[in-house]
């Protein structure tokens, strides 16, 4: 492990280059140090609303209107969860439990859910014994029971979810977040998600069509081992930091040259200041990453070290540490939500390795003044059916399902919508995939169908032509 | 909620009484062939210029004629280094070698240039530099993707049969008849059927859904993507999208997307993925080296009965049934042929199945089923009357014909819009991807006829087109700015110089294998997916990063969708699973920490630094010269010269001085699996500092950008 790096060009005994991150400083004009010049930008925080630069991508960029929300934190469930046995009680579905269901072709049966449903908090939100902890939050969570999507199938619902779009490639929601905020660390990513699944490909934290530098930044997989996850390549074997800075400086030098024999190519002047960003980033994410800095009471909490709990755990605690370090959108993630069978076995599973994990979020959110401008959302891509041919499973359904938020301006304590007896269908209030985008882009101050980018001889935006902001959600 | 009902039952009315020929959705066909697009390629006059004596040939003279009516002056030609890199990279994806560089430069006629391109395109590499240029539109990769990502262990055999037909100078009619209906053409030997036959593995490997229970539901799947890449990597318009609508956009109905649907349908498609579990669909593959077999449509009966096919009265009764429900009746499927066995040649591909119309259907839902629609090609761009197709055939062959034809007005213009592409950074038309309604028109029109034109009249050799751009003024120019012309046109639109660009991930990662001397440039013959056979890629699919086949030419690392390689996928490879004409190029920090820490790259640049060291009649500075000269392909300056010197001086020095660190208390997964090949201990400080220069070299600007 090299030793923490205090200052970015800390390379003792060496002299700094005429383009070190001082002079960078001093030569804004020139088109260099726009890094610095983000920072300076962030610090100044009251500039009229304005398109990214092509100089300083990443830098802080005003809202809309005044945000409810600065960053958000994405819990994913990838695999459609079942909202059946969380977060949407059914007794009728108790009730008629080996009744004929509805499925196409016949054969189904209502399958009654395994778990238990009470009452919590002043609120009274009906949560199922699954989530004993995050059921403490009750009072802070905004149900929203009455979500849809267009697919019930994976790989399309997953990726409508993430961009919008199953039949495009389109940028993922985090791209278009940074996009319209830029970043609050000049060291950091400023959209970075932990343990994605990769089978549906990176196009879930992609920037499509926008410029690369608002793609989400990966950092392990699904079903990886998180506890070594690391971004890769930060570290160098062979030469000490300041060997390393020297290096650097001598490439950054040649680099200089060659953006003046290119007259001033943008494309090199890129180049040049991803190796700024670079170095900047290999001293900031190791600290980050590794959770030494945590109590032993604060890594139980959590449940780090709890085969049960751990890998969601140590995603949790990042995602307090990256929202602390000032990251615009993280997304982590939980996979195995498919219970076409096994749902009780592996539902019991799945919600233990995340209740103590979230709700241990959740409590260092609130204990630090966090949740206030913090959005987190839980979900997955699509529901489950309330009938199956299978006798402990349910399948795919993109008709109803549930969604929470808590914090950065979502109303607390709230059930919002609901799906029709059985939880088939979402009747009353529906939210559409669409709809929570343009509610998501609201909190954090952006008008989704202000916030576009001209590509292919026409404006997108993350919700197409569709998206209404659920009201009925946000805070009054 | 009410609004979208209406637009839904407002389409779904258009969409039944599109398919029962009444009314037809916007724009019609007439209209639509009127789009510059969709009218066949015109014989433009050769524009007259003012400077005669600039152009060296009729691409010059289009440019030019375009540049004088704006009143830009284009600027210099590149020097000889320079163009020289350029050409050498553009047609071959690797470096020149500083003796040619050397060679050239002392005698930079036009004469010794075309003696040097047609080397270049002679040599085997360009076929490994143009034939991934075809691969990244016929989404080739070696394995399903989706839930299941089965390994596909044949696929190679595809790979391979693109990049020697590209380096035989195939002509591109041809390329592509034999991709869509090799297996039923002509073939005067055994060999050479097995070739037509791979040739059809652009049909098949596409991404799967293994997992789909629903095995109407999959073939109709199987057959979008196959309309998909057929459509948009031989036409450059998307006629996909009409599968649930007819296209907002552009004159592609509904009917047509069945028409071809029908003769997909109408094919049997083998991919492998036989044994695995949680595989609800699978293949067969295709024996090589055997005579062709009968056409199945042509067998009477199946030896083994069909599980998707229902029997006798329960048959019956389903066929009254759909009768009744006025659907059409359920089609029977070819029987697969038995897997050839294991250790034999086998290849992904396709044959003949049970010719059968395709019923439209309503919103794309198989469930839906309206009006049988007959086989057929999209009539916007049926300039005159098309191939009927017989009966008893598919109608593939129609459609290779078809694609193919002289009245066909976007095939050519497609594909000589991809070879402007890749030699200029950027198409005639911009939208490489998109020649319809929403894509851009293109900057110089009558170029791109007249290239279009001439590509067809002079037999499809892409070989020709590329080594008639290449000798062009245009091609040459230098990559210096004008503020006149930049005033005028500052995004190069009109080619009043060459605008720099970054090289694509395969070409750095060549360029450093070839410049530290380790590049193997032997062809596999193979790949690490066919070692691991027919089997889920899961975590088995990491071990096969850039582990193997270290030292091969990157267009032979294995291709796992959703685990591309990271020394690809980090500088913006082309997803493996969409059809891409055109790669982004981005620069951010990932690509930075990856060049500074990166395992692969320190032991490439050790091996550069040690080919340096290796010859030891070198001063330090001639050293640092020969380094310039075999990564940029050009000398040191003097400044350059001691600049390199001062820095080898003080990193020996605080090399000597100071312990290596000790090693990441926390390795990534890959490190740990591998030990590096080199440990700091065992090298010298010289070593280590000639390394660290090394690896300067490589991961500058200079080294990835062509000027």
């Amino acid at each position: 492990m090299n030793p923490p790096m205090n200052a970015p060009y800390s390379c003792s005994g060496v002299q700094p280059r005429p383009w070190s991150r001082r002079q960078l400083l001093q030569s804004v004009a020139a088109g260099f140090g726009w890094m610095a010049f983000s920072g300076l930008a962030a610090r100044a925080a009251s500039q009229p609303a304005v398109q990214p630069s092509t100089t300083a991508p990443l830098g802080v960029r005003p809202p809309h209107f005044r945000p409810r929300a600065k960053r958000v934190i994405f819990l994913c469930m990838q695999g459609g969860p079942s909202h059946l046995d969380t977060f949407d009680y059914k007794p009728l579905l108790q009730r008629d439990a080996g009744k004929p269901g509805q499925a196409r072709g016949g054969g189904a049966q209502l399958i009654g859910s395994p778990f238990q449903f009470r009452q919590h908090g002043q609120s009274g939100l009906w949560i199922s014994e699954l989530f004993p902890n995050v059921a403490r939050h009750a009072d802070h969570l905004c149900l929203v029971r009455s979500m849809h999507t267009d697919i019930p199938n994976h790989p399309q619902a997953f990726i409508q979810l993430h961009t919008g779009s199953s039949q495009f490639i389109r940028p993922s929601m985090g791209a278009w977040v940074l996009y319209g905020l830029g970043s609050e660390n000049e060291n950091l990513p400023g959209f970075i998600t932990l343990s994605p699944p990769l089978q549906f490909g990176a196009q879930n934290f992609g920037s499509a069509f926008l410029p690369a530098v608002y793609q989400g930044t990966r950092i392990g997989a699904l079903r990886e081992n998180n506890a070594s996850a690391s971004l890769g390549n930060i570290e160098n074997r062979l030469l000490t930091d300041p060997q390393q800075r020297r290096q650097l400086d001598l490439v950054q030098e040649m680099n200089h040259d060659f953006l003046q024999a290119t007259d001033g190519h943008p494309e090199v002047e890129g180049v040049i200041q991803s190796y700024e960003l670079a170095f900047r980033m290999q001293s900031e994410v190791p600290e980050l990453l590794e959770l030494k800095g945590e109590s032993p009471a604060t890594l139980a909490r959590y449940g780090v070290g709890d085969s049960a709990t751990d890998s969601f755990a140590r995603q949790c605690l990042l995602a307090r540490r990256l929202s602390e370090a000032g990251v615009r959108f993280i997304e982590i993630n939980h996979g195995g939500w498919d219970q076409h069978q096994n749902l009780e076995t592996a539902l019991r599973r799945n919600c233990r390795a995340i209740d103590r994990p979230i709700a241990a979020l959740l409590d260092d959110l609130r204990s630090r003044g966090l949740l206030d401008d913090t959005l987190v959302i839980w979900g997955g891509e699509f529901g489950r059916t309330p009938d199956s041919r299978k006798s402990d499973g349910r399948d795919h359904n993109s008709k109803g399902f549930t969604f929470w938020m808590a914090g950065g301006g979502s109303q607390p304590g709230l059930s919002f919508g609901s799906t029709d007896d059985y939880g088939y269908k979402a009747v009353q209030n529906p939210v559409h995939v669409h709809d929570l985008h343009a509610t998501l882009l609201h909190l954090l101050g952006l008008n989704h169908e202000d916030l576009t980018y001209r590509y292919g001889g026409r404006d997108h935006r993350l919700t197409d032509v569709k998206g209404n902001v659920v009201h009925g959600l946000v805070q009054s | 909620m009410n609004s979208s009902f209406h637009r839904l039952a407002v389409r779904f009315l258009l969409a039944c009484l599109t398919a029962a020929g009444t009314v037809r959705g916007a724009p019609d066909v007439a209209t639509g062939r009127s789009f510059w697009s969709f009218q066949p390629p015109k014989a433009p006059a050769i524009p007259a210029v003012r400077h005669a004596d600039w152009p060296r040939s009729d691409v010059d003279r289009f440019i030019l004629a375009t540049l004088e009516t704006r009143g830009i002056n284009p600027v210099g030609d590149a020097d000889p280094r320079t163009l020289l890199r350029r050409v050498s990279f553009d047609l071959t994806g690797l470096p020149p070698e500083p003796d040619l560089v050397e060679k050239y430069a002392a005698d930079p006629s036009p004469e010794a240039f075309a003696r040097i391109v047609d080397d270049l395109l002679a040599s085997p590499r360009f076929g490994e530099r143009w034939g991934r240029h075809w691969l990244d539109v016929a989404r080739y990769a070696e394995s399903t993707g989706k839930e299941r990502n089965n390994a596909f262990p044949e696929a190679w055999r595809y790979r391979d049969w693109v990049i020697d037909a590209v380096n035989a100078d195939l002509p591109y009619d041809e390329f592509v008849r034999r991709q869509v209906a090799g297996d039923l053409l002509p073939a005067s030997s055994t060999e050479q059927r097995d070739q037509n036959v791979i040739a059809t593995g652009f049909l098949a490997v596409g991404p799967k859904g293994l997992n789909e229970r629903r095995r109407e539901q999959f073939l109709m799947d199987l057959v979008d993507e196959q309309i998909d890449v057929t459509s948009r990597a031989v036409l450059g318009v998307s006629v996909a999208c009409a599968r649930c609508h007819d296209h907002k956009f552009d004159p592609i109905s509904q009917r047509d997307y069945y028409a071809l649907a029908g003769i997909f349908r109408s094919t049997q498609t083998l991919y492998g993925t036989v044994t695995n579990q949680g595989n609800r669909q699978p293949s067969s593959l295709l024996a090589l080296g055997k005579l062709p077999e009968a056409p199945a449509a042509a067998a009477t009966a199946s030896p083994e009965p069909d599980r998707t096919r229902p029997a006798g009265k329960a048959a019956r009764q389903a066929a009254r049934r759909a009768a009744a429900n006025n659907r059409p009746r359920p089609e029977p499927e070819a029987p697969l042929p038995p897997m050839p066995p294991e250790g034999s040649p086998r290849a992904m591909g396709v044959r003949e199945g049970r010719p059968m119309q395709c019923a439209l259907l309503v919103r794309g839902e198989i469930t839906q089923k309206g009006p049988v629609v007959p086989r057929g090609f999209v009539e916007v761009l049926n300039t005159t009357p098309p191939p009927p197709i017989p009966t008893r055939e598919s109608g593939r062959l129609q459609l290779a014909d078809w694609l193919t034809r002289s009245g066909n007005p976007l095939t050519a213009r497609v594909a000589v819009n991809r070879a402007w592409l890749h030699l200029f950074g950027r198409g005639l038309v911009r939208t490489a991807d998109d020649f319809g309604a929403l894509g851009e028109k293109p900057t110089h029109p009558e170029l791109l006829d007249n290239l279009a034109l001439r590509f067809q009249s002079s037999g499809w050799s892409l070989k020709s087109l590329l080594r008639e751009i290449v000798l062009s003024r245009t091609y040459q120019l230098a990559s210096t700015a004008s503020p006149q012309a930049a005033n005028l046109d500052p995004d190069n639109t009109l080619l009043w110089r060459s605008t720099p660009r970054r090289l694509e991930a395969e070409a750095i990662r060549d360029a450093m294998l070839a410049v530290s001397g380790i590049l193997d440039t032997e062809p596999p013959r193979s790949s690490p997916v066919a070692a691991i056979g027919d089997a889920p890629l899961r975590r088995g699919a990491d071990s096969l990063r850039d582990a193997s086949f270290a030292r091969k030419r990157s267009v032979y690392l294995p291709v796992i969708r959703g685990f591309v390689p990271e020394s690809m996928e980090l500088f913006d490879f082309a997803e493996p699973s969409l059809v891409v004409a055109d790669r982004d190029t981005t620069n951010v920090p990932s690509q930075a920490l990856y060049l500074m820490n990166n395992e692969d790259i320190l032991r490439i640049s050790g091996a550069f630094a040690r080919r340096l060291l290796a010859d030891a009649g070198l001063s330090p500075r001639e050293r640092i010269d020969r380094a310039y000269r075999l990564a940029f392909g050009r000398p040191a300056t003097p400044r350059e010269l001691t600049r390199a010197a001062e820095f080898l001086r003080l990193e020996i020095g605080d090399i000597a001085r100071n312990p290596p660190p000790s090693q990441p208390s926390n390795p990534p997964p890959d490190r740990r699996r591998r030990p590096p090949a080199r440990s700091r201990e065992a090298m010298r400080p010289g070593e280590v500092a000639w390394t660290s220069f090394a690896q300067a070299l490589l991961a500058s600007a200079e080294f990835r950008f062509l000027r």
